[in-house]
């Protein structure tokens, strides 16, 4: 150690004028440096500025603490200084604001009282429009509080809605396991041996019976092609027949010349028939007088007829064996 | 009174401590204590005790307090502690370094090293002039050596440990500043919100506590015991020192403790929450 025991107690000084200089320095530099801190740190803590008192009013001041900062934009404006409960149960949140940043809050400012799930509660100012009036000294105020943790139990619930739906889907007897299962034997029968048409026909059976028509099918095209080809030449054969030279066509042709000739000879017998009837009816205007005639003829004849009517009923009568003469009636 | 464990267990040591302690108080805070010779001690004192000491213990405290804010900046707890309370990682961990270093850090070790460095000093000098007779001498010259001898000792230490604590706190916030922004004065503003949120009154008053009772902790104590030393037996001497070393670091542990317990700990919580499970 330097120090030296024996010097002390008489009453010289012991030291020379340098050390004391240098001893009165780093004294003055320490006060100057420790006043200089506690200035600042006080500066920091607010204690030189002034400040608005800011009452924010909320049903529940849960995770507020002293020393919280308000903030606006992100920005430290204010300072919760304490925290009481009023008279009707309403939680008071006591912030002080320096009255440098106080021009942020306008009497439309809203206060939100953000809870987040994760994390320390935070105290919001909101402002919309700066040129509304200046929020006054000691005003009270509502908080809107964004609760996360509280839309959680119904988080919950729809949650463990959802989680049953799950399980009920993936239960093995579910439609979703059904359809997978029946998923699996399309697919297997997809990889078997007929492919894709076992899938779709259900069994290998109706695939092979599938196989055999569309074979079957294909013979009887193969037939058909040999039909219309016959067909073909069916046609070509009828088409030379009817249109060819000694066709149909050409010897309807010489028919109906023929017919031809022979309507004109109709024609003119026709002409010779009206000839004939001409005659007849000549013929007939004199056998009109005839029938004239003919008519008081049959009136004589008739009444010799009846005469020699008269003349048998006469002789009947007079007839020995013919004696009734009574009508019978039928 | 072979051992120092020996005076510590005695209640009248304690008492006689205290009694010393108020009256070496009141001598070393009136000004007419200080003659150009108590003047002179008090220089000499501050002078070894404060300003040769002051490059070697500026370097010791900045090592420290780079250690601490480094370990601090850079630890994964302290990043996923910020987020899970959604606050920004300078704040949570500036917060932390300061409180770690500036509140308690600094203040007990710069306690500790003038301890050690003049508490052990001022106790043997002070035990040899008690075993010399040279306290009673002063006395039998109608002067008093409360006065003369130990009161500027007491107010040397004091304000030794008062400088150092003032200008490593310093230091280590410069420090702390530079590391988490660099040169810029950008972080300025953010610095100075997260100091004003730490130091309110409470704890800026509680910190100017601290150091007032670590400075008459570190002044008193080893001089108060070095007095415990019999006239005439050379042997007591490591004893008293000894003791006076030891009560030294019990008192300072004790404070800190105590501060610890007044800002982080309910009392009455943990009071209340004994009772009722006892």
């Amino acid at each position: 150690m330097d120090q030296k025991p024996d010097t002390s107690g008489s009453g010289v000084p012991l030291v020379p004028k340098s050390l004391g200089i240098k001893v009165g320095m780093l004294l003055a530099f320490s006060v100057t440096v420790a006043v200089a801190l506690v200035v600042y740190v006080l500066h920091a803590g607010g204690a030189f500025e002034e400040f608005q008192r800011l009452t924010l009013v909320t049903d529940n001041a849960e995770g507020v603490a002293p020393g919280m900062d308000l903030t606006f934009a992100g920005f430290p404006i204010g300072r919760v200084r304490r925290l009481s409960l009023r008279d009707d149960g309403k939680a008071l949140i006591h912030v002080r604001v320096a009255k440098t940043q106080v021009r942020w809050l306008r009497t439309t400012s809203k206060f939100v009282l953000e809870v987040p799930l994760v994390g320390s509660v935070k105290l919001r100012a909101f402002t919309s429009n700066l040129e509304d009036p200046q929020l006054a000294d000691r005003a009270v105020v509502d908080v809107l509080r964004g609760d996360t943790a509280e839309t959680v139990p119904e988080m919950v619930a729809t949650l463990n809605n959802i989680l049953n739906n799950v399980g009920h889907m993936t239960a093995s007897d579910s439609s979703l396991q059904l359809s997978l299962a029946n998923l699996r034997v399309v697919t297997e029968r997809m990889a078997g041996k007929h492919g894709v048409l076992g899938a779709a026909l259900g069994s290998e059976d109706n695939a092979k019976k599938m196989i055999q028509a569309i074979d079957r099918a294909n013979a009887l095209l193969a037939s058909l092609g040999g039909v219309s080809q016959r067909l073909d030449s069916v046609l070509a054969k009828t088409d030379q027949r009817v249109l060819g030279p000694g066709g149909i066509v050409e010897e309807t042709q010489k028919a109906v010349r023929q017919a031809n000739a022979i309507l004109g000879e109709v024609s003119a017998n026709l002409k010779r028939v009206d000839a004939i009837l001409t005659d007849a009816q000549a013929v007939a205007s004199n056998a009109k007088v005839a029938t004239a005639d003919l008519g008081a003829l049959r009136a004589e004849v008739e009444a010799s007829l009846r005469k020699v009517g008269a003349l048998i009923d006469e002789i009947n009568r007079k007839w020995p064996f013919e004696r009734d003469t009574t009508i019978k009636l039928p | 009174m072979a051992f120092g464990g020996e005076i510590i267990l005695q209640p009248r040591s304690w008492q006689r401590l205290l009694r010393f302690g108020g009256y070496a108080t009141v001598a070393a805070l009136s000004p007419s204590s200080y003659g150009p010779a108590a003047r002179a001690l008090a220089v000499r004192q501050i002078y070894l005790t404060a300003w040769k000491v002051l490059p070697a213990y500026l370097a010791f405290s900045a090592l420290l307090s780079v250690v601490i804010i480094e370990i601090l900046r850079n630890s994964e707890i302290v990043r996923s502690a910020a987020s899970a309370l959604g606050r920004t990682h300078v704040d949570t961990a500036l917060d932390l370094v300061l409180r770690v270093l500036v509140l308690e850090l600094i203040p007990l070790s710069t306690a500790i090293f003038v301890a050690l460095r003049s508490g052990a000093a001022i106790g043997a000098e002070v035990a040899l002039m008690r075993v010399q007779g040279a306290l009673e001498d002063h006395r039998e010259r109608g002067g008093s050596p409360l006065h003369a001898e130990l009161a500027p000792r007491i107010a040397g230490a004091a304000l030794s440990v008062f400088s150092l604590t003032a200008l490593s706190v310093a230091l280590a916030m410069f420090l702390a500043y530079m590391s988490f922004f660099g040169g810029s004065s950008a972080g300025f503003d953010m610095y100075t919100r997260i100091v004003g949120h730490l130091f309110n009154g409470f704890i800026l008053i509680g910190l100017l506590l601290k150091c007032l009772l670590f400075g008459l902790a570190v002044a008193l104590i080893p001089l108060a015991t070095g007095l415990e030393a019999e006239v005439g037996k050379l042997g007591t001497v490591p004893a008293a020192v000894l003791a006076g070393l030891m009560k030294l670091f019990l008192v300072i542990g004790v404070i800190e403790v105590l501060s610890l317990v007044i800002k982080y700990v309910d009392v009455v919580e943990v009071l209340s929450s004994l009772l009722k499970y006892d």
